[in-house]
């Protein structure tokens, strides 16, 4: 991974130190709050209902061993002991207080990590495929790429004060892993029949109040011209993205108000305009940058691990678990292991400082020393040995981190909702942790298979619900927690928008509704139809039936 | 009735206003009956900017057993989130805690008065 030289350790330890002198005029009373909110946002820190809550960047969801250790140790000493990971990819801390803040920076500096650009209308942390350097399904690194643009984009003076937020995911994968197509930029690395390396660009994409899919701006960019093309699509969204409304202030706006042909003929008008040569990257730049995701230094192992054939034989807990969150590694002898963070009952997304301590310790033996964060809240060790994969399998188990329902119906996500998020209108954790136990049966939830189910608070959609295979959203109906399910959305690389189900239904219904829509889809489906094929091939109007029969 | 709340801001912690003083437990809030002690209240709560942010008053009800805020965010942040009870003042226990855990009802955004500024 990116290694920290000493500019950029500098850097940090002076940003680090201005917080800490801004912290103190705050409580001096020497700024008032309207002038310090948008530096602490600056630096990751917004207020949440229960006290301060701290955003911190995990570039494309890389950490090291290290990393996970300081993490840890933040949570323990700083915060409730716990942390929780995003669908960017971040991690969150919702116990922090104003006053450890400076001390927090500095110790998240001496591992390489921040909190900027975590919040704010600038270009956020940029995510990639958690199995980066690890698949053989992808063209390239998608890391280096993720790496250019963190360093393009990090204070990037043009664009600190964009219309509003702004999202990038990199993919190099035919099979999308990032949600691509739900991002303000969502870059697929293709390579063409003549051997170059190029992006598929879309843009355009988002959830929250009015959801897009991206739409394609261009079919191929050459690797080597990124920059001045993401420079030409932000000086076209900086020009003329509506500043004017927050609701529609989105890249994703402007591009459905252009029209994808009138945006793309912008774009390439603005980027005729730029000096290439002052934009994109030398060739030089970035051979340094791709020198720190040279391939590690794999064994030369026998594609097959009989230990591991033993004991998989041997263990039926481990034979589930190989099923579901193991995957095939590019490398003979390796696979990469999904680490679900949402066991029967737990929050999505939520790890402890012990857990963390794990997960490093695990990293460190048997993954040459990496762990990914996956945008579904999960954890990935990417480099196992299948000889090493009932050591740590029997260490994740200790740690209550071996459930294994990598894609099942209880690996749900769900964003903090109303128990934590200031902007939240009814909860999601406890709608996912109902969920989660009435598949607590794993045979059952194997034999229901790959399915999605995404949970937001809000409208903002943090929880991804749009594109849920079954979607849910809370609603605050007079009062109330009502939840509206959506159907059909997909964020992967067959993206879509959900359809609705119906009316929203109480708290207390949500729970028995999945389980209709589940009996639903085992009685239509054929063959080996995922519950999205079903859905597809069947429309909304079973699902349906099923649902709100009772009601009629 | 009414109550005033606000996050502190050296620690984010939930605060109510007591008599002039901050207090971390929802049972220990001044209750007020009236609009202008209330309104005062506020006001006074405003000027102490290095103490709490963004004070407000929020809208409570005599339920079984004791007041509680009608809003269920407002009961939330009195209480803590309800995925780790062990978190949050909910953790402490007691009869205004249970009071809270026991109420319903109640709109997110209902319980927060003047949450639409008057120029």
């Amino acid at each position: 991974m990116y290694q920290y030289d000493a500019l950029d350790k500098e850097f940090l330890a002076d940003r680090s130190a201005e917080f800490r002198h801004q912290v103190a005029r705050r409580l001096a009373g020497e700024i008032t709050e309207d002038q310090f909110k948008p530096l602490r946002l600056m630096n990751g820190l917004y207020l949440q209902l229960h006290a301060y809550m701290l955003r911190i960047a995990i570039p494309y969801g890389t950490l090291n061993v290290a990393q996970l250790r300081k993490l840890a140790w933040v949570a323990r000493t700083y915060d409730k002991g716990y942390g929780h990971f995003t669908t960017r990819t971040n991690l969150q801390f919702h116990w922090i207080k104003l006053r450890d803040m400076p001390d927090i920076l500095d110790a998240l500096a001496e591992v390489d990590l921040h909190a900027i650009q975590t919040s704010g209308n600038c270009i956020r942390n940029v995510t990639a495929d958690p199995r980066a350097g690890a698949t053989a399904e992808e063209v390239d690194d998608p890391r280096v790429w993720a790496e250019v643009i963190r360093q393009w984009s990090t204070l990037h003076p043009e664009f600190t004060y964009l219309p509003r937020k702004f999202k990038i995911a990199v993919t190099a994968s035919a099979k999308d892993r990032t949600a691509a197509k739900t991002h303000d930029i969502g870059l697929s690395l293709r390579r063409e029949r003549d051997g170059t390396l190029g992006f598929e660009v879309m843009v355009g994409g988002g959830l929250g109040r009015t959801p897009y899919i991206g739409k394609t701006v261009r079919e191929h960019l050459p690797v080597a011209r990124l920059l001045s093309y993401l420079d030409a699509i932000l000086r076209v969204y900086n020009r003329h993205g509506r500043r004017d409304n927050p609701a529609k202030a989105r890249i994703k706006i402007l591009v459905a108000q252009l029209g994808i042909e009138e945006f793309a003929r912008q774009v390439e008008a603005e980027w005729a305009l730029i000096d290439a040569s002052k934009v994109d990257l030398p060739d030089t730049e970035l051979a340094r940058i791709r020198g720190f995701f040279t391939r590690p230094d794999f064994a030369t192992l026998p594609r097959v691990s009989d230990a591991f054939d033993a004991a998989r034989a041997a263990d039926p807990g481990l034979a589930r678990f190989a099923r579901n969150n193991v995957h095939p590694h590019k490398v003979a002898g390796y696979a990469i292991v999904d680490v679900s963070l949402k066991s029967i009952g737990a929050t999505p997304g939520d790890a402890s400082a012990e857990q963390l301590e794990v997960l490093a310790d695990l990293a460190e033996r048997y993954s040459l020393g990496e762990a990914r964060v996956t945008h579904e809240q999960n954890i990935v060790l990417p480099h196992v040995k299948l000889d090493d994969l009932a050591a740590v399998y029997a260490g994740l188990k200790a740690a209550e981190l071996a459930s294994p329902n990598i894609n099942l119906v209880s690996d749900i996500i769900a964003c903090p909702g109303l128990d934590y998020c200031a902007l939240a209108n009814a909860r999601a954790i406890p709608v996912a942790q109902d969920i989660a136990r009435r598949f607590e049966n794993a045979d059952r939830a194997e034999l229901v298979g790959e399915l999605k189910i995404k949970i937001s608070g809000c409208i903002n959609a943090c929880g991804h619900h749009h594109v849920g295979h079954i979607g849910i959203l809370g609603v605050d109906k007079k009062g109330e927690e009502f939840y509206q399910l959506t159907l059909g959305g997909s964020g992967a690389e067959d993206a879509e928008v959900g359809k609705s189900l119906g009316p929203a239904l109480p708290a207390n219904r949500v729970g028995q509704a999945i389980e209709d829509l589940v009996e639903v889809y085992l009685r239509e489906r054929k063959g080996d139809e995922r519950f999205l094929d079903t859905f597809r091939r069947t429309g909304v109007e079973p699902f349906k039936e099923a649902v709100y029969a009772e009601a009629h | 009735m009414k109550a005033l709340t606000a996050n502190r801001l050296i620690d984010g912690e939930v605060v109510f206003w007591s008599s002039g003083r901050w207090v971390e437990r929802f049972g220990e809030a001044e209750l007020f009956t009236d609009d202008v002690p209330a309104d005062d209240a506020e006001g006074r709560a405003k000027s102490e900017v290095t103490v709490v942010i963004d004070p407000y008053l929020i809208e409570v009800a005599e339920t079984d057993g004791g007041a509680a805020p009608i809003s269920y965010r407002e009961r939330l942040r009195a209480l803590g989130p309800t995925n780790t009870p062990e978190h949050g003042k909910q953790a402490l226990g007691g009869h205004d805690i249970e009071v809270i855990a026991h109420a319903s009802g109640g709109a997110r955004s209902g319980g927060r008065l003047n949450l639409i500024k008057r120029k």
